[in-house]
């Protein structure tokens, strides 16, 4: 009885938009249709242009042989099942995971912590920290890179010359992935800061009040009442830091190369390099393919465990 | 509605990257080209008057002058106007990389064969320019020159001036050392034996606090450009080659290449010289003008300007040492090709201009000078004799009689580059030489084709 009266309500507006459009004249509807689609046209085109196009261009090229200037020959798929051979791929693909893992818990985590401390200070305090905070991400890459690598540098480096140590930090197989992860995490914090600072600060302050007066304590507050509710702003922040973290590559080109070694070589700069330096286009687009559904699969695992209905 | 809204948001998802691939890849915080510039008298087309473009790679100011070279070219052929751009090497190759995949490479491009020749002549992108080879105004080229400039009979390239890649000593370093002893100041040359002598004599004066810089000297192997340096090295140490003869297979393996790789590792892991997997060959040639290191393995005019403000000491030009005494240097050729549009006239238009700048013995002697190299045609003599820069350019010019056998069009020549690094990295991280070297001509010589 209960669910018929719920979807008897869910059907409810749908009628009435459609007794609202019966009010109108045909030529009217007509106008105000056309003037809608006019003002997605741009939008369209450029959906159409920028994304679809190249999705479809990507997905075709994978299954072809194409060099420089080449239209490219049917290879079936060749390219698949090269790159699952190829220990360059495997590798980078390891790398990759490694950073995801890596980067994105801690940036979310670090990201929550600095936003629940700052946002109930006062308003110049809080622009203060979060002009702090967001300078890396409006800082152009370059100039943090060239910046990071004056720091790493093992001769007359900062990091070195604070630790007395004598490491080659971007040189060294065993620690230049942890630095690109470094480097990675304080240009990737502004953002989701600045986003939980206004989430935050969007909880009801109503529901925090009366948890109060009911005894809840501040862990409590916090993961019952103020945790459920930036649980939108988490999960874009996840899926964003996520999919920033898979397509990680100007740190990586400007910094390392892929090397030493290999070692922090990473699916977007192999797809990269097979482009520019090879000139495999066929190979690169393969790997797009994968690394695109590797992405999904990570969103949809992070949408699974989210569980909330506000994605 | 809620799976049709995680559909939707992992279709975002996805597209994000797959069209990140399918464009290329992300080039979006790199460094863009430097300035573009139009020089033409009429300011657009017009009637007959043919547009060109042209891309040139920095090589010393040529780029800088060719506001100029192009109002002289103009003053004979007005109907012809030329847009330039600057695109360097960091990211150039990316640029023209993906102007051939959208149709929108520049009519000319100034660079070396390893680009024109060996990569976009291979790939059949290039106008065939024979016939400015046939003329009489090429008679005067070098074979070797000549050699480099064509793939099976088509020439690619039409050069413009001639280098040898070198390395260079801080001379006041080595003079605190006692490290002059070990090289002939009068060839510019040193031996196996005298190399390793002297790069002991600078870490015992760095140790001993004597002089002031931190290493004898960086094998940079961090990646892009600058490998001629490291190959020159390895190859010159024992006399080895980088390919066999006919250029069907490189040699790293050679028991010459394995002995100088062995030597250089040892050196490394002695202290005597830094194996730096995270430098590229800038980082090197930073690190000498500052004094941080006191050799580079990457020098030539071209770098001695670009560095000449920051170092405070003589940066002294030296060829390689090798086991005999007899450098083979690698050669460094510049010139002009032309991208195949499609277009006669322009095509036409671009050969005029060739003609121009590299047969014009007024104009070409200028261009020369700005890339601060030596002609390509013997019959123009001396270009610098008598100038400011006849002093400063002697030791370049006499590194430019040690050129030896040109290699780099080998086939599968960029894939090697790639692969000469990561095997440098192994070897400077202790792998064993044999099975580094192994690697890498099994991975290298796999791509020719």
């Amino acid at each position: 009885m209960a669910q018929n009266a719920v979807a008897t309500a869910s059907k409810k507006p749908k009628k009435e938009k459609r007794s609202q459009f019966s009010g109108m004249s045909k030529a009217l509807v007509r106008r105000e249709t056309i003037s809608a689609y006019l003002f997605l046209l741009p939008s369209l085109i450029f959906f159409i242009g920028f994304v679809v196009l190249p999705m479809i261009m990507c997905l075709v090229y994978s299954f072809m042989d194409m060099g420089l200037g080449e239209s490219g020959t049917f290879a079936g798929l060749s390219n698949y099942v090269r790159m699952f051979q190829d220990p360059t791929f495997i590798q980078g693909f390891w790398n990759t995971v490694l950073i995801v893992v890596v980067a994105v818990p801690t940036v979310t985590a670090f990201s929550l912590w600095v936003g629940s401390a700052i946002y109930q200070m006062k308003p110049f305090t809080r622009s203060f920290f979060r002009c702090i905070f967001y300078l890396p991400v409006v800082t152009g890459t370059v100039a943090v890179t060239v910046v990071w690598k004056w720091i790493f540098n093992v001769y007359y480096g900062v990091l070195n010359q604070v630790l007395g140590t004598n490491q080659n930090w971007l040189g060294d197989e065993k620690t230049a992935i942890w630095c690109i992860i470094m480097i990675l995490f304080t240009t990737s914090i502004g953002q989701p800061i600045v986003l939980y600072v206004a989430a935050l600060g969007n909880v009801d302050q109503s529901l925090v009040e009366a948890a109060q007066v009911d005894g809840a304590t501040k862990l409590q507050v916090f993961w019952k009442i103020k945790w459920p509710q930036i649980m939108p702003t988490t999960l874009y922040i996840l899926v964003i830091t996520t999919i920033n973290s898979f397509q990680c590559f100007a740190l990586i080109q400007l910094l390392t190369s892929g090397g030493p070694n290999g070692s922090t070589n990473t699916i977007m700069y192999y797809i990269f390099d097979m482009v520019y330096r090879y000139n495999d286009f066929g190979y690169a687009n393969a790997m797009g393919v994968i690394l695109a559904i590797i992405i999904a699969i990570f969103s949809a695992i992070q949408f699974k465990f989210a569980k909330t209905d506000n994605g | 509605m809620k799976k049709t809204k995680r559909v939707l948001a992992l279709m975002l998802a996805a597209s994000m990257s797959l069209g990140l691939a399918a464009c290329g890849g992300g080039g979006d915080t790199t460094q863009s080209p430097t300035g573009g510039n139009n020089s033409t008298p009429s300011g657009g087309a017009s009637g007959d008057t043919v547009e060109l473009t042209l891309w040139t790679y920095p090589v010393g100011t040529f780029a800088d002058n060719l506001d100029a070279t192009i109002e002289a070219f103009n003053k004979v052929h007005p109907e012809i106007s030329i847009t330039y751009e600057t695109i360097d090497y960091q990211n150039g190759d990316t640029k023209v990389t993906s102007a051939i995949q959208g149709g929108t490479t520049p009519d000319l491009i100034f660079e070396g064969p390893e680009r024109l020749v060996g990569n976009w002549g291979r790939s059949g992108v290039m106008v065939d320019l024979s016939d400015l080879w046939a003329e009489d105004a090429a008679s005067d080229i070098a074979d070797g020159v000549k050699n480099a400039s064509q793939l099976d009979g088509k020439y690619y390239m039409y050069p413009l001036s001639v280098t040898a890649h070198s390395m260079a000593i801080n001379y006041e370093v080595f003079e605190a050392a006692g490290a002059l002893q070990y090289i002939d100041e009068e060839t510019r040359t040193w031996t196996t034996d005298n190399f390793v002598k002297a790069l002991e004599a600078v870490k015992t004066a760095i140790d001993n606090g004597t002089v002031n810089v931190i290493t004898p000297g960086i094998v940079y192997c961090g990646g892009q450009g600058g490998d001629q340096g490291t190959r020159a090295l390895v190859n010159n140490l024992y006399s080895g080659y980088f390919t066999n003869e006919d250029g069907t297979a490189y040699t790293a393996d050679s028991e010459q290449n394995v002995k100088a790789l062995e030597l250089l590792q040892t050196l490394v892991s002695e202290g005597k010289l830094d194996g730096n997997t995270a430098f590229v060959a800038s980082d090197e040639l930073q690190a000498f003008a500052n004094q941080t290191c006191a050799m580079t393995f990457c020098w030539n005019y071209s770098n001695y300007v670009s560095y000449a403000e920051q170092t405070q000491f003589t940066p002294y030009v030296m060829a390689f040492p090798s086991d005999d005494g007899v450098p083979e240097l690698e050669m460094g050729i510049y010139g002009l090709g032309i991208f195949d549009n499609g277009d006669q006239a322009k095509i036409d238009a671009a050969k005029e201009f060739i003609r121009f700048v590299c047969n014009d013995q007024t104009q070409a002697t200028e261009c020369i000078k700005q890339t601060g190299f030596f002609p390509v045609h013997e019959n123009f003599g001396d270009v610098y004799a008598g100038t400011d820069e006849e002093e400063t350019k002697a030791p370049f010019a006499l590194m430019s009689t040690y050129t030896g056998r040109f290699y780099n069009l080998t086939p599968g020549w960029t894939e090697q580059r790639t692969n000469w690094w990561n095997m440098l990295q192994k070897i400077f991280g202790g792998t064993d030489v044999k099975t580094a070297v192994d690697e890498y001509v099994s991975a290298s010589n796999a791509n020719i084709k």
